[in-house]
Protein backbone atom coordinates (compact mmCIF):
# COMPACT_ATOMS: atom_id res chain seq x y z
CA UNK A 1 0.00 0.00 0.00
CA UNK A 2 2.41 2.15 1.00
CA UNK A 3 4.25 1.90 -2.09
CA UNK A 4 0.74 3.33 -4.41
CA UNK A 5 0.97 7.05 -5.10
CA UNK A 6 -1.09 8.71 -3.19
CA UNK A 7 -4.44 9.66 -4.74
CA UNK A 8 -5.32 13.20 -5.14
CA UNK A 9 -8.27 13.86 -2.67
CA UNK A 10 -11.02 16.91 -3.43
CA UNK A 11 -8.94 18.26 -0.54
CA UNK A 12 -5.89 17.92 -1.86
CA UNK A 13 -6.98 19.78 -5.31
CA UNK A 14 -8.99 22.52 -3.30
CA UNK A 15 -5.85 23.32 -1.39
CA UNK A 16 -3.32 23.64 -4.17
CA UNK A 17 -6.16 25.74 -5.89
CA UNK A 18 -6.25 27.66 -3.20
CA UNK A 19 -2.12 28.60 -3.00
CA UNK A 20 -2.42 29.32 -6.51
CA UNK A 21 -5.27 31.57 -5.74
CA UNK A 22 -3.40 33.14 -3.11
CA UNK A 23 -0.67 34.56 -5.27
CA UNK A 24 -2.92 36.81 -7.22
CA UNK A 25 -5.14 37.72 -4.26
CA UNK A 26 -5.44 40.97 -4.95
CA UNK A 27 -6.22 40.89 -8.94
CA UNK A 28 -9.14 38.31 -7.46
CA UNK A 29 -10.77 40.07 -5.36
CA UNK A 30 -11.43 43.04 -7.74
CA UNK A 31 -12.75 40.59 -10.25
CA UNK A 32 -14.82 39.05 -7.55
CA UNK A 33 -16.31 42.58 -6.71
CA UNK A 34 -16.87 43.18 -10.22
CA UNK A 35 -18.86 40.13 -10.32
CA UNK A 36 -21.21 40.79 -7.65
CA UNK A 37 -21.66 44.20 -8.71
CA UNK A 38 -23.02 42.68 -11.94
CA UNK A 39 -24.93 40.38 -10.31
CA UNK A 40 -26.16 42.73 -7.55
CA UNK A 41 -26.92 45.30 -11.40
CA UNK A 42 -28.99 41.98 -13.64
CA UNK A 43 -30.96 40.01 -10.81
CA UNK A 44 -31.27 42.41 -7.99
CA UNK A 45 -35.02 44.15 -7.91
CA UNK A 46 -35.21 47.80 -7.55
CA UNK A 47 -34.74 49.28 -4.29
CA UNK A 48 -38.69 50.13 -4.15
CA UNK A 49 -39.64 46.44 -4.95
CA UNK A 50 -37.61 44.31 -2.50
CA UNK A 51 -37.90 47.25 0.00
CA UNK A 52 -41.95 46.32 -0.84
CA UNK A 53 -44.07 47.60 1.89
CA UNK A 54 -41.48 48.30 4.18
CA UNK A 55 -42.52 51.80 6.08
CA UNK A 56 -42.07 51.47 9.39
CA UNK A 57 -38.61 51.23 11.71
CA UNK A 58 -40.46 48.74 13.73
CA UNK A 59 -38.43 46.77 15.37
CA UNK A 60 -39.74 42.93 14.80
CA UNK A 61 -36.86 40.38 15.64
CA UNK A 62 -34.45 41.58 17.52
CA UNK A 63 -31.53 39.87 19.45
CA UNK A 64 -29.12 42.01 22.01
CA UNK A 65 -25.90 40.48 23.04
CA UNK A 66 -27.20 36.92 22.81
CA UNK A 67 -24.82 33.87 23.60
CA UNK A 68 -25.19 30.47 23.00
CA UNK A 69 -23.05 27.13 24.20
CA UNK A 70 -23.83 23.42 24.25
CA UNK A 71 -20.26 22.55 25.77
CA UNK A 72 -18.61 24.31 22.88
CA UNK A 73 -19.63 28.48 22.39
CA UNK A 74 -22.10 28.44 19.30
CA UNK A 75 -22.56 32.08 19.13
CA UNK A 76 -21.10 34.72 21.19
CA UNK A 77 -22.72 38.40 21.49
CA UNK A 78 -25.06 38.18 18.55
CA UNK A 79 -26.99 41.46 18.12
CA UNK A 80 -28.90 42.51 14.86
CA UNK A 81 -32.58 44.04 14.75
CA UNK A 82 -35.14 43.25 11.57
CA UNK A 83 -37.73 46.24 11.47
CA UNK A 84 -40.87 45.36 9.93
CA UNK A 85 -41.20 44.40 6.03
CA UNK A 86 -37.34 44.27 5.89
CA UNK A 87 -35.65 40.64 4.49
CA UNK A 88 -32.79 40.13 6.56
CA UNK A 89 -30.31 37.21 5.32
CA UNK A 90 -27.97 35.58 7.99
CA UNK A 91 -25.16 33.68 5.35
CA UNK A 92 -22.08 32.05 6.85
CA UNK A 93 -20.16 28.95 6.46
CA UNK A 94 -21.71 25.69 7.37
CA UNK A 95 -21.76 25.12 11.54
CA UNK A 96 -21.44 28.74 12.61
CA UNK A 97 -24.60 28.39 14.24
CA UNK A 98 -26.89 30.04 11.89
CA UNK A 99 -29.84 27.23 12.33
CA UNK A 100 -28.84 28.07 15.81
CA UNK A 101 -30.50 31.57 15.83
CA UNK A 102 -33.53 30.65 13.78
CA UNK A 103 -34.62 28.40 16.64
CA UNK A 104 -33.74 31.33 19.35
CA UNK A 105 -36.03 33.48 17.39
CA UNK A 106 -38.40 30.53 17.83
CA UNK A 107 -37.42 29.74 21.17
CA UNK A 108 -36.85 26.48 20.51
CA UNK A 109 -33.41 27.36 21.84
CA UNK A 110 -33.12 29.58 24.76
CA UNK A 111 -30.30 32.03 25.30
CA UNK A 112 -27.39 31.89 28.53
CA UNK A 113 -26.99 35.24 27.86
CA UNK A 114 -28.90 38.17 26.26
CA UNK A 115 -32.51 38.93 25.27
CA UNK A 116 -34.43 38.14 21.86
CA UNK A 117 -37.11 40.14 21.59
CA UNK A 118 -40.19 39.67 19.12
CA UNK A 119 -42.30 42.23 18.24
CA UNK A 120 -40.14 44.37 21.46
CA UNK A 121 -41.51 42.05 23.82
CA UNK A 122 -38.14 39.65 25.38
CA UNK A 123 -39.14 36.28 24.89
CA UNK A 124 -36.88 34.28 26.99
CA UNK A 125 -38.60 34.34 30.26
CA UNK A 126 -41.34 33.12 28.70
CA UNK A 127 -42.78 29.65 30.12
CA UNK A 128 -43.10 26.47 27.44
CA UNK A 129 -47.16 27.42 26.81
CA UNK A 130 -46.81 31.14 26.38
CA UNK A 131 -43.83 30.40 23.77
CA UNK A 132 -46.61 28.22 21.81
CA UNK A 133 -48.18 31.57 21.59
CA UNK A 134 -45.40 33.38 20.30
CA UNK A 135 -44.63 30.94 17.99
CA UNK A 136 -48.12 31.32 16.17
CA UNK A 137 -47.11 35.06 15.01
CA UNK A 138 -44.17 33.04 13.00
CA UNK A 139 -44.09 30.63 9.60
CA UNK A 140 -41.20 28.58 9.61
CA UNK A 141 -39.84 26.86 6.70
CA UNK A 142 -37.51 24.01 7.44
CA UNK A 143 -34.38 23.17 5.62
CA UNK A 144 -36.13 19.65 4.78
CA UNK A 145 -39.06 21.06 4.60
CA UNK A 146 -40.07 19.03 7.76
CA UNK A 147 -43.90 18.14 6.35
CA UNK A 148 -45.70 15.59 8.04
CA UNK A 149 -45.38 12.59 6.37
CA UNK A 150 -48.03 10.94 7.61
CA UNK A 151 -50.85 13.50 6.84
CA UNK A 152 -51.95 14.58 3.42
CA UNK A 153 -50.66 17.96 1.40
CA UNK A 154 -53.98 19.07 2.88
CA UNK A 155 -53.95 18.24 5.95
CA UNK A 156 -50.29 19.64 6.35
CA UNK A 157 -51.21 22.88 5.46
CA UNK A 158 -54.30 22.59 7.35
CA UNK A 159 -52.74 21.70 10.56
CA UNK A 160 -51.78 25.31 12.17
CA UNK A 161 -55.45 25.93 11.27
CA UNK A 162 -56.79 23.44 12.81
CA UNK A 163 -54.44 23.87 15.91
CA UNK A 164 -55.22 27.40 16.41
CA UNK A 165 -58.37 28.81 14.53
CA UNK A 166 -61.93 28.32 15.34
CA UNK A 167 -62.68 28.17 11.50
CA UNK A 168 -64.77 25.84 10.17
CA UNK A 169 -64.30 23.07 7.06
CA UNK A 170 -65.39 25.06 4.14
CA UNK A 171 -62.98 27.87 5.39
CA UNK A 172 -60.00 25.87 6.10
CA UNK A 173 -60.19 24.33 2.39
CA UNK A 174 -60.61 27.58 0.56
CA UNK A 175 -57.74 29.17 2.81
CA UNK A 176 -55.59 25.46 1.84
CA UNK A 177 -56.44 26.04 -1.87
CA UNK A 178 -55.79 29.69 -1.48
CA UNK A 179 -52.29 29.26 0.09
CA UNK A 180 -51.11 26.34 -2.15
CA UNK A 181 -52.14 28.81 -5.54
CA UNK A 182 -50.21 31.43 -3.53
CA UNK A 183 -47.37 28.80 -4.00
CA UNK A 184 -47.78 28.11 -7.59
CA UNK A 185 -49.13 24.40 -6.78
CA UNK A 186 -52.46 23.07 -8.42
CA UNK A 187 -54.72 22.71 -5.11
CA UNK A 188 -56.43 19.63 -7.18
CA UNK A 189 -53.69 17.71 -8.36
CA UNK A 190 -51.78 17.67 -4.91
CA UNK A 191 -53.86 18.28 -1.94
CA UNK A 192 -54.26 14.47 -1.52
CA UNK A 193 -50.91 13.08 -2.07
CA UNK A 194 -49.04 12.43 0.61
CA UNK A 195 -45.18 14.17 1.11
CA UNK A 196 -43.41 11.30 -0.10
CA UNK A 197 -44.62 11.68 -3.18
CA UNK A 198 -43.75 14.86 -3.87
CA UNK A 199 -40.38 16.04 -5.22
CA UNK A 200 -37.93 18.36 -3.25
CA UNK A 201 -38.92 21.89 -5.04
CA UNK A 202 -43.13 20.96 -4.84
CA UNK A 203 -42.39 19.62 -0.34
CA UNK A 204 -40.45 23.34 -0.16
CA UNK A 205 -43.10 24.75 -1.53
CA UNK A 206 -45.76 22.90 0.32
CA UNK A 207 -43.68 23.56 3.52
CA UNK A 208 -44.14 27.85 2.44
CA UNK A 209 -47.94 27.31 2.65
CA UNK A 210 -47.76 25.55 5.63
CA UNK A 211 -46.04 28.74 7.49
CA UNK A 212 -47.98 30.89 6.11
CA UNK A 213 -51.49 29.31 6.19
CA UNK A 214 -52.02 31.33 9.76
CA UNK A 215 -50.85 34.36 7.64
CA UNK A 216 -48.21 35.23 9.93
CA UNK A 217 -45.63 38.75 9.99
CA UNK A 218 -42.80 37.23 10.74
CA UNK A 219 -41.35 34.18 8.39
CA UNK A 220 -38.70 32.41 9.09
CA UNK A 221 -36.36 30.01 6.07
CA UNK A 222 -33.82 27.59 7.08
CA UNK A 223 -31.88 26.88 3.87
CA UNK A 224 -34.71 27.35 1.56
CA UNK A 225 -32.37 27.16 -1.63
CA UNK A 226 -30.55 24.09 -0.50
CA UNK A 227 -30.30 21.49 -2.55
CA UNK A 228 -32.82 22.63 -5.28
CA UNK A 229 -31.81 22.70 -8.54
CA UNK A 230 -30.67 25.97 -10.19
CA UNK A 231 -35.02 26.49 -11.97
CA UNK A 232 -36.51 25.40 -8.72
CA UNK A 233 -34.05 27.86 -6.45
CA UNK A 234 -35.22 30.83 -8.53
CA UNK A 235 -39.20 29.83 -8.51
CA UNK A 236 -38.55 29.28 -4.39
CA UNK A 237 -37.06 32.66 -4.36
CA UNK A 238 -39.38 34.90 -6.20
CA UNK A 239 -41.81 33.17 -3.65
CA UNK A 240 -39.87 34.42 -0.84
CA UNK A 241 -40.07 38.35 -2.70
CA UNK A 242 -43.68 37.74 -3.62
CA UNK A 243 -44.97 37.37 0.03
CA UNK A 244 -42.21 40.28 1.59
CA UNK A 245 -43.80 42.27 -1.12
CA UNK A 246 -47.73 41.49 -1.32
CA UNK A 247 -48.11 40.49 2.06
CA UNK A 248 -45.34 42.90 3.89
CA UNK A 249 -44.07 40.12 5.62
CA UNK A 250 -41.01 40.14 7.57
CA UNK A 251 -39.11 37.28 6.83
CA UNK A 252 -35.19 36.22 8.00
CA UNK A 253 -33.43 33.65 5.72
CA UNK A 254 -30.71 31.78 6.93
CA UNK A 255 -28.63 30.82 4.07
CA UNK A 256 -24.86 30.22 2.58
CA UNK A 257 -26.65 30.56 -1.18
CA UNK A 258 -25.06 34.41 -1.63
CA UNK A 259 -26.45 34.53 -5.06
CA UNK A 260 -29.83 33.72 -3.37
CA UNK A 261 -29.44 36.05 -0.55
CA UNK A 262 -27.92 39.20 -2.50
CA UNK A 263 -31.80 38.88 -5.06
CA UNK A 264 -33.80 39.08 -2.08
CA UNK A 265 -32.62 40.12 1.06
CA UNK A 266 -32.66 44.30 2.53
CA UNK A 267 -29.89 43.40 5.20
CA UNK A 268 -27.33 40.70 5.57
CA UNK A 269 -25.71 39.44 8.47
CA UNK A 270 -22.40 37.57 8.36
CA UNK A 271 -21.83 34.99 11.08
CA UNK A 272 -18.12 34.11 11.12
CA UNK A 273 -16.38 32.65 14.43
CA UNK A 274 -19.45 32.84 16.46
CA UNK A 275 -19.90 36.42 16.00
CA UNK A 276 -21.47 38.65 13.37
CA UNK A 277 -18.81 40.44 11.90
CA UNK A 278 -20.73 42.13 9.47
CA UNK A 279 -24.19 43.57 8.92
CA UNK A 280 -25.31 46.48 6.09
CA UNK A 281 -27.31 46.19 2.73
CA UNK A 282 -25.98 43.49 -0.01
CA UNK A 283 -24.30 46.65 -1.75
CA UNK A 284 -21.95 47.79 1.45
CA UNK A 285 -21.18 43.72 1.69
CA UNK A 286 -20.09 43.36 -2.08
CA UNK A 287 -18.14 47.04 -1.63
CA UNK A 288 -16.45 46.06 1.75
CA UNK A 289 -12.77 45.38 1.46
CA UNK A 290 -12.78 42.87 4.61
CA UNK A 291 -10.50 40.36 3.35
CA UNK A 292 -12.89 37.27 4.82
CA UNK A 293 -16.11 39.05 3.45
CA UNK A 294 -14.27 38.90 -0.14
CA UNK A 295 -13.24 35.21 0.26
CA UNK A 296 -16.78 34.26 1.46
CA UNK A 297 -18.13 36.20 -1.82
CA UNK A 298 -15.52 34.56 -3.72
CA UNK A 299 -16.38 31.06 -2.93
CA UNK A 300 -19.77 31.64 -4.16
CA UNK A 301 -19.45 33.30 -7.13
CA UNK A 302 -16.36 31.55 -9.18
CA UNK B 1 -7.63 9.40 40.81
CA UNK B 2 -9.37 12.62 40.31
CA UNK B 3 -9.70 12.19 36.97
CA UNK B 4 -11.57 9.04 37.41
CA UNK B 5 -13.38 10.66 40.11
CA UNK B 6 -14.99 13.38 38.17
CA UNK B 7 -15.86 10.49 35.21
CA UNK B 8 -17.13 8.71 37.68
CA UNK B 9 -19.33 11.79 38.80
CA UNK B 10 -19.99 12.56 35.32
CA UNK B 11 -21.44 9.49 34.23
CA UNK B 12 -23.65 9.10 37.40
CA UNK B 13 -24.91 12.92 37.15
CA UNK B 14 -25.65 11.74 33.47
CA UNK B 15 -27.52 8.71 34.51
CA UNK B 16 -29.72 10.16 36.95
CA UNK B 17 -30.78 13.01 34.62
CA UNK B 18 -31.43 10.58 32.06
CA UNK B 19 -33.73 9.08 34.83
CA UNK B 20 -35.04 12.32 35.40
CA UNK B 21 -35.99 13.31 32.21
CA UNK B 22 -37.62 10.05 31.83
CA UNK B 23 -40.04 10.96 35.02
CA UNK B 24 -40.60 14.55 33.27
CA UNK B 25 -41.89 12.67 30.11
CA UNK B 26 -44.29 10.07 31.78
CA UNK B 27 -45.60 12.79 33.78
CA UNK B 28 -46.19 15.40 31.58
CA UNK B 29 -47.86 12.47 28.96
CA UNK B 30 -50.33 11.65 31.94
CA UNK B 31 -50.85 15.38 33.27
CA UNK B 32 -52.06 15.84 29.39
CA UNK B 33 -54.27 13.34 29.41
CA UNK B 34 -57.03 15.65 31.27
CA UNK B 35 -55.66 18.74 29.75
CA UNK B 36 -57.53 20.52 26.73
CA UNK B 37 -56.87 20.09 23.70
CA UNK B 38 -57.77 16.54 23.39
CA UNK B 39 -56.10 14.83 19.97
CA UNK B 40 -59.12 12.09 19.90
CA UNK B 41 -58.51 11.41 16.90
CA UNK B 42 -54.87 10.15 17.40
CA UNK B 43 -55.47 8.09 20.18
CA UNK B 44 -58.12 6.54 18.26
CA UNK B 45 -55.61 5.94 15.38
CA UNK B 46 -52.72 4.71 18.36
CA UNK B 47 -55.49 2.04 19.70
CA UNK B 48 -55.88 0.83 16.43
CA UNK B 49 -52.04 0.30 15.75
CA UNK B 50 -51.23 -0.39 18.95
CA UNK B 51 -54.21 -2.63 19.65
CA UNK B 52 -55.67 -4.20 16.77
CA UNK B 53 -52.61 -4.81 14.92
CA UNK B 54 -51.44 -6.43 17.60
CA UNK B 55 -54.41 -9.04 17.63
CA UNK B 56 -52.63 -11.42 15.65
CA UNK B 57 -49.28 -11.87 17.01
CA UNK B 58 -50.82 -11.65 20.59
CA UNK B 59 -53.32 -14.54 19.72
CA UNK B 60 -50.55 -16.84 18.40
CA UNK B 61 -48.53 -16.21 21.39
CA UNK B 62 -51.25 -17.03 23.66
CA UNK B 63 -52.34 -20.20 21.83
CA UNK B 64 -49.02 -21.81 21.51
CA UNK B 65 -48.03 -20.79 25.32
CA UNK B 66 -50.90 -22.22 26.56
CA UNK B 67 -50.75 -25.91 24.71
CA UNK B 68 -46.98 -25.82 25.77
CA UNK B 69 -47.87 -25.42 29.22
CA UNK B 70 -50.37 -27.90 29.19
CA UNK B 71 -48.24 -30.42 27.48
CA UNK B 72 -45.42 -29.97 30.01
CA UNK B 73 -47.47 -30.25 32.69
CA UNK B 74 -49.25 -32.88 31.32
CA UNK B 75 -46.03 -35.15 31.83
CA UNK B 76 -45.06 -33.52 35.32
CA UNK B 77 -48.88 -34.56 36.61
CA UNK B 78 -49.30 -37.46 35.21
CA UNK B 79 -46.60 -38.95 37.26
CA UNK B 80 -48.47 -38.12 40.37
CA UNK B 81 -51.70 -39.27 39.18
CA UNK B 82 -52.80 -35.53 39.27
CA UNK B 83 -53.70 -34.95 35.39
CA UNK B 84 -56.48 -33.58 36.29
CA UNK B 85 -55.55 -30.56 38.02
CA UNK B 86 -53.61 -29.41 34.60
CA UNK B 87 -56.77 -26.90 34.12
CA UNK B 88 -55.83 -25.20 37.43
CA UNK B 89 -52.22 -24.96 36.55
CA UNK B 90 -52.60 -23.52 32.99
CA UNK B 91 -55.19 -20.95 34.34
CA UNK B 92 -52.75 -19.42 36.91
CA UNK B 93 -50.15 -19.56 35.17
CA UNK B 94 -51.69 -17.60 32.30
CA UNK B 95 -53.89 -15.04 34.48
CA UNK B 96 -50.93 -14.33 36.98
CA UNK B 97 -47.89 -14.53 35.03
CA UNK B 98 -47.96 -15.62 31.34
CA UNK B 99 -50.44 -13.59 29.96
CA UNK B 100 -49.30 -10.07 31.23
CA UNK B 101 -45.61 -10.91 30.70
CA UNK B 102 -45.94 -12.18 27.11
CA UNK B 103 -48.54 -9.56 25.50
CA UNK B 104 -46.10 -6.33 27.36
CA UNK B 105 -43.01 -8.34 25.38
CA UNK B 106 -44.99 -9.26 22.34
CA UNK B 107 -46.28 -5.54 22.03
CA UNK B 108 -42.90 -3.96 23.44
CA UNK B 109 -41.13 -5.89 20.35
CA UNK B 110 -44.06 -4.80 17.84
CA UNK B 111 -45.74 -1.24 19.04
CA UNK B 112 -42.22 -0.31 20.92
CA UNK B 113 -40.40 -0.71 18.41
CA UNK B 114 -42.43 1.19 15.58
CA UNK B 115 -43.62 4.09 17.90
CA UNK B 116 -39.39 4.56 18.22
CA UNK B 117 -39.01 4.27 14.48
CA UNK B 118 -41.61 7.08 13.72
CA UNK B 119 -41.11 9.15 16.18
CA UNK B 120 -37.10 9.09 15.62
CA UNK B 121 -37.79 10.22 11.98
CA UNK B 122 -39.75 12.70 12.96
CA UNK B 123 -37.40 14.05 15.25
CA UNK B 124 -34.56 13.58 12.32
CA UNK B 125 -36.81 15.46 10.00
CA UNK B 126 -37.07 18.39 12.05
CA UNK B 127 -41.09 17.16 12.27
CA UNK B 128 -40.60 17.28 16.04
CA UNK B 129 -39.59 20.84 15.70
CA UNK B 130 -41.84 21.59 13.35
CA UNK B 131 -44.50 20.81 15.55
CA UNK B 132 -43.29 22.92 18.13
CA UNK B 133 -43.05 25.78 15.89
CA UNK B 134 -46.77 25.09 14.73
CA UNK B 135 -47.69 25.76 18.62
CA UNK B 136 -48.24 22.52 19.08
CA UNK B 137 -46.97 20.66 22.27
CA UNK B 138 -45.54 17.14 20.71
CA UNK B 139 -45.73 15.60 23.75
CA UNK B 140 -49.26 16.16 23.86
CA UNK B 141 -49.84 15.45 20.15
CA UNK B 142 -47.52 12.41 20.23
CA UNK B 143 -47.14 10.99 23.59
CA UNK B 144 -50.04 11.33 25.33
CA UNK B 145 -51.82 9.00 22.89
CA UNK B 146 -49.76 6.36 22.33
CA UNK B 147 -49.59 6.63 26.12
CA UNK B 148 -53.63 6.28 26.71
CA UNK B 149 -53.85 3.56 23.67
CA UNK B 150 -51.08 1.67 25.35
CA UNK B 151 -52.82 1.94 28.51
CA UNK B 152 -55.93 0.28 27.06
CA UNK B 153 -55.01 -1.55 24.96
CA UNK B 154 -52.43 -3.56 26.62
CA UNK B 155 -54.93 -4.75 29.32
CA UNK B 156 -57.32 -5.62 26.45
CA UNK B 157 -54.64 -7.84 24.88
CA UNK B 158 -53.82 -9.65 27.98
CA UNK B 159 -57.36 -10.98 28.23
CA UNK B 160 -57.20 -12.12 24.80
CA UNK B 161 -53.65 -13.84 25.32
CA UNK B 162 -54.93 -15.11 28.08
CA UNK B 163 -58.32 -16.18 27.43
CA UNK B 164 -56.75 -18.03 24.26
CA UNK B 165 -53.74 -19.87 26.25
CA UNK B 166 -56.69 -21.15 28.11
CA UNK B 167 -58.16 -23.01 25.16
CA UNK B 168 -55.02 -23.66 23.87
CA UNK B 169 -54.70 -25.91 27.19
CA UNK B 170 -58.02 -27.00 26.37
CA UNK B 171 -56.88 -28.69 22.98
CA UNK B 172 -53.76 -30.24 24.81
CA UNK B 173 -55.77 -31.73 27.37
CA UNK B 174 -58.51 -33.05 26.06
CA UNK B 175 -55.99 -34.67 23.12
CA UNK B 176 -53.67 -35.69 25.31
CA UNK B 177 -54.98 -36.44 28.20
CA UNK B 178 -58.84 -37.15 26.94
CA UNK B 179 -59.77 -35.09 29.71
CA UNK B 180 -63.30 -33.85 28.86
CA UNK B 181 -63.43 -29.76 28.21
CA UNK B 182 -66.29 -29.56 30.66
CA UNK B 183 -64.27 -30.87 33.69
CA UNK B 184 -61.11 -29.04 32.71
CA UNK B 185 -63.13 -25.43 32.55
CA UNK B 186 -64.22 -26.66 36.10
CA UNK B 187 -60.62 -26.84 37.75
CA UNK B 188 -60.11 -23.48 35.47
CA UNK B 189 -62.70 -21.93 37.69
CA UNK B 190 -61.75 -23.55 40.80
CA UNK B 191 -58.03 -22.60 40.68
CA UNK B 192 -59.40 -18.62 40.06
CA UNK B 193 -61.97 -18.72 43.26
CA UNK B 194 -59.32 -20.82 45.25
CA UNK B 195 -57.17 -17.86 44.69
CA UNK B 196 -59.64 -15.76 46.67
CA UNK B 197 -61.11 -12.27 46.42
CA UNK B 198 -60.86 -8.74 46.72
CA UNK B 199 -63.83 -7.40 48.58
CA UNK B 200 -65.24 -10.56 48.16
CA UNK B 201 -66.24 -10.22 44.41
CA UNK B 202 -63.05 -8.99 42.43
CA UNK B 203 -60.86 -12.59 41.70
CA UNK B 204 -57.62 -11.42 43.17
CA UNK B 205 -55.92 -13.47 39.98
CA UNK B 206 -57.65 -11.13 37.73
CA UNK B 207 -56.52 -8.14 39.78
CA UNK B 208 -52.74 -9.12 39.49
CA UNK B 209 -53.25 -10.21 35.97
CA UNK B 210 -54.49 -6.61 35.26
CA UNK B 211 -52.65 -4.41 37.21
CA UNK B 212 -49.75 -5.76 35.40
CA UNK B 213 -50.54 -4.89 32.10
CA UNK B 214 -51.91 -1.95 32.92
CA UNK B 215 -48.24 -0.34 34.08
CA UNK B 216 -46.24 -2.62 30.98
CA UNK B 217 -48.41 -0.48 28.64
CA UNK B 218 -47.60 2.64 30.63
CA UNK B 219 -43.52 1.18 30.27
CA UNK B 220 -43.97 0.40 26.70
CA UNK B 221 -45.59 3.92 25.54
CA UNK B 222 -43.29 6.24 27.64
CA UNK B 223 -39.99 4.53 26.55
CA UNK B 224 -40.73 3.95 23.37
CA UNK B 225 -41.61 7.70 23.26
CA UNK B 226 -38.72 8.74 25.29
CA UNK B 227 -35.69 7.26 22.92
CA UNK B 228 -37.88 7.90 19.74
CA UNK B 229 -38.35 11.97 21.11
CA UNK B 230 -34.38 11.70 22.20
CA UNK B 231 -33.07 10.41 19.01
CA UNK B 232 -30.23 12.41 17.30
CA UNK B 233 -27.61 11.05 14.61
CA UNK B 234 -29.68 10.69 11.42
CA UNK B 235 -31.02 7.32 10.78
CA UNK B 236 -28.50 5.44 12.45
CA UNK B 237 -29.69 6.97 15.40
CA UNK B 238 -33.24 6.00 14.45
CA UNK B 239 -31.98 2.34 14.69
CA UNK B 240 -30.22 2.79 17.69
CA UNK B 241 -33.54 3.94 19.48
CA UNK B 242 -35.50 1.51 18.06
CA UNK B 243 -33.05 -1.13 19.28
CA UNK B 244 -32.75 0.71 22.94
CA UNK B 245 -36.28 0.78 23.06
CA UNK B 246 -37.27 -2.87 23.18
CA UNK B 247 -34.31 -3.94 24.86
CA UNK B 248 -34.79 -1.99 27.86
CA UNK B 249 -38.86 -2.29 28.00
CA UNK B 250 -38.53 -5.75 27.33
CA UNK B 251 -35.96 -6.03 30.57
CA UNK B 252 -38.08 -3.43 32.40
CA UNK B 253 -41.03 -5.75 31.97
CA UNK B 254 -39.52 -8.51 33.54
CA UNK B 255 -37.93 -6.47 36.56
CA UNK B 256 -40.96 -4.82 37.29
CA UNK B 257 -43.12 -8.03 36.77
CA UNK B 258 -41.20 -9.10 40.10
CA UNK B 259 -42.06 -6.09 41.81
CA UNK B 260 -45.71 -5.84 41.38
CA UNK B 261 -46.26 -9.98 42.15
CA UNK B 262 -44.03 -9.16 45.40
CA UNK B 263 -46.14 -6.30 46.63
CA UNK B 264 -49.45 -7.62 45.28
CA UNK B 265 -48.93 -11.10 46.97
CA UNK B 266 -48.19 -9.61 50.12
CA UNK B 267 -51.19 -7.22 49.99
CA UNK B 268 -53.96 -9.72 48.40
CA UNK B 269 -54.95 -12.00 50.64
CA UNK B 270 -54.30 -15.88 48.81
CA UNK B 271 -55.89 -18.56 49.64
Amino acid sequence: MADLPKPSTFDDRQRTSDTAESDDDDRKSAAVRQAIRSELAVDAPSDSARGGKRSSDKSVVELQHVSLAFDVPIIEDVSFVTCEGETMAIVGESGTGKSTILKLVLRLLVPDRGFVLIDGEDITPLTFEEALVVRQKMGMVFQGSALFDSMSVFENVAYPLREHTDMDEDEIAQRVREKLQFVDLEPDRVMEQLPSELSGGMKKRVGIARGMANNPRIMLYDEPTSGLDPLTTGTIMRLIMKLQRELGVTSLVVSHDIRAVFRMATKVALLHERRITFLGTPEEMAASDDRYIQDFLGGFSS
Amino acid sequence: MPAFLTRLNDAAKSKILTLQEYFVLAGKALRFIVARPFYGQDVVQQMDEIGVKSLGIVILTGLFTGMVLALQSSVQLKTFGASIYIGNLVSASMIRELGPVLAGLMVAGRVGSGIAAQLGSMRVTEQIDALNTLGTDPIKKLVTPRLIAALVMVPVLTIINDFVGIIGGNIIASLVLGLPGAMYWRTVWVQIANDGFALRVIPNDFIQGLTKPIVFGGLIAVTACYFGLGTTGGTEGVGQSTTRTVVTSSILILIVDYFITQVLLSVLTYG
